[in-house]
């Protein structure tokens, strides 16, 4: 368990927030364009305009659906197959090329393809799943691999039942591998679904809200939806981190 | 069921471990190993075991081992009482494991995480593991390092208390000090 953060270290928090704050403020007031760089008090103008809108909530909804999709059929389908890459040597060596073209290949190629392949619906969901499968398998691969060979030997020799020896010696040995990548997979996947969206422009997503700013030169609101995506993106990633700490004791 | 070893040949690049070496290990025996370090003990179990195969010769198949390894080969985090239930036995036999752990350690110390526990402690938590173990052999390897002459005495007492006439093979380097027990020797 983590310690509490002392009165001191949350102080600190605080001030060193106010001060990018003040960055901000200052850069704002500087450029002087609200069009062009919109100050924290415009954006949270902005963001409070917005809250009460049903549409706000709708756009949301809409992504925070598809890019959590996307990003928990990665994370089933990128362990299993890291699972069964892990047994079948032939398989590992299969799927390889693959894997190094998914992560070679630049998001927005990806973004365009499915777009072209699949249509604007649910391009969040597979882009999400891309961005984040590599990730997901790789680490799969590596915290198999580094269960404790000399553990794995003793089970052997006991004769103890598969089902205990991975529920007792790979799941322990995979989970810290598994929550590094989820940890790094969670910002990925919400940067690249809202990248899609924005070019894909499907209904009633954050994606056409942003393009819509872009648009209308609303920058205030740019900033909103901006800010909205990082709030998102943090619960969501703390939610899953959570989730996963629990299920991994 | 008797463990016959035949013609067995082992050697590790040029150095020649085993040169049609023959043994045969009778149901229900106690059989104490002695060698110099580096002549075969832990091969030898490790063949029995079949984690090596042998360059040549033939072992007894079927024989189901429980062992005590040189080193203690615990699962990190968990307790005395979990050593023992992750080779044998569900969560209701938790009692039974820790009643029967009881007799090697000290009752406040089974539920602690066996990194918790002094190196004499871990090892008779693994020794007790080869015991509780359902099993036709047990094979220990050096099972008394680290632990002090009453304690060994007493470790003793327990295993041949507790091997419920499966066979027993135990390689050590401290033969003079179990004198007293009814071991058959084979030295390499």
């Amino acid at each position: 368990m983590k310690p509490a953060k002392s009165p001191r270290h949350l102080l600190r928090g605080l001030l060193i927030a106010l001060f990018w704050l003040g960055v901000w403020q200052a850069a704002s007031m500087l450029v002087a364009k609200p069009v062009l760089f919109a100050s924290p008090l415009d954006t949270v103008r902005a963001l409070l305009a917005l809250l009460p809108t049903g549409d706000f909530w709708l756009s949301v909804l809409g992504s925070f659906r598809r890019i959590a999709l996307g990003f928990f059929l990665a994370l089933a389908l990128g362990t299993l197959t890291g699972a069964a890459a892990f047994r079948f040597g032939l398989l590992r060596e299969l799927v390889s090329p693959m894997l190094t073209l998914m992560k070679s290949v630049p998001v927005a190629s990806f973004i365009i393809l499915v777009l072209v392949w699949f249509g604007s619906a649910n391009l969040a969901v597979i882009v999400s799943l891309i961005i984040v499968f590599p990730l997901i398998y790789f680490a799969t691969l590596s915290g198999l691999g580094s269960a404790d060979p000399e553990l794995l030997e003793l089970a052997r020799v006991y004769g103890v039942p598969g089902k205990r020896v991975l529920w007792q010696l790979y799941r322990p040995a995979l989970w810290p591998y598994l929550r590094g990548a989820c940890a790094s997979a969670l910002g990925m996947s919400w940067k690249a679904g809202i990248a899609a969206e924005v070019i894909g422009t499907p209904a009633r997503s954050i994606g056409e809200q942003m393009y819509l700013s872009k648009i209308y030169m609303d920058t205030a609101e740019l900033f909103a939806w901006t800010l909205t995506v990082i709030v998102l993106s943090a619960i969501f990633e703390k939610t899953v981190l959570w989730l996963l700490g629990k299920a991994g004791k | 069921m008797d463990v016959a070893i035949k013609n067995l040949s082992h050697r590790f690049g040029e150095k020649v471990i085993f040169e049609n070496f023959n043994l045969t290990l009778r149901e229900g025996g106690l059989y104490g190993l002695t060698a110099p370090s580096g002549r075969g003990k832990t091969t030898l179990l490790r063949i029995l075991m079949g984690l090596l195969v042998p360059d040549g010769g033939t072992v007894t198949q079927g024989v189901r081992y429980s062992a005590v390894f040189q080193n203690d080969r615990l699962l990190p985090g968990k307790t005395a009482v979990d050593q023992l239930l992750f080779v044998r036995g569900v969560r209701k036999d938790r009692e039974a494991a820790a009643r029967f752990l009881a007799g090697l350690l000290p009752e406040d110390s089974l539920c602690q995480p066996v990194g918790e526990l002094s190196g004499g402690m871990q090892r008779r938590v693994a020794i007790a593991r080869a015991l509780w173990a359902e099993s036709d052999c047990i094979l220990m390897d050096e099972p008394f390092t680290g632990l002090d002459e009453d304690t060994l005495r007493h470790t003793a007492d327990f295993i041949l208390a507790n091997r419920q006439g499966r066979t027993l093979l135990l390689s050590t380097h401290q033969r003079e000090l179990l004198s007293e027990y009814p071991f058959e020797w084979l030295t390499l």
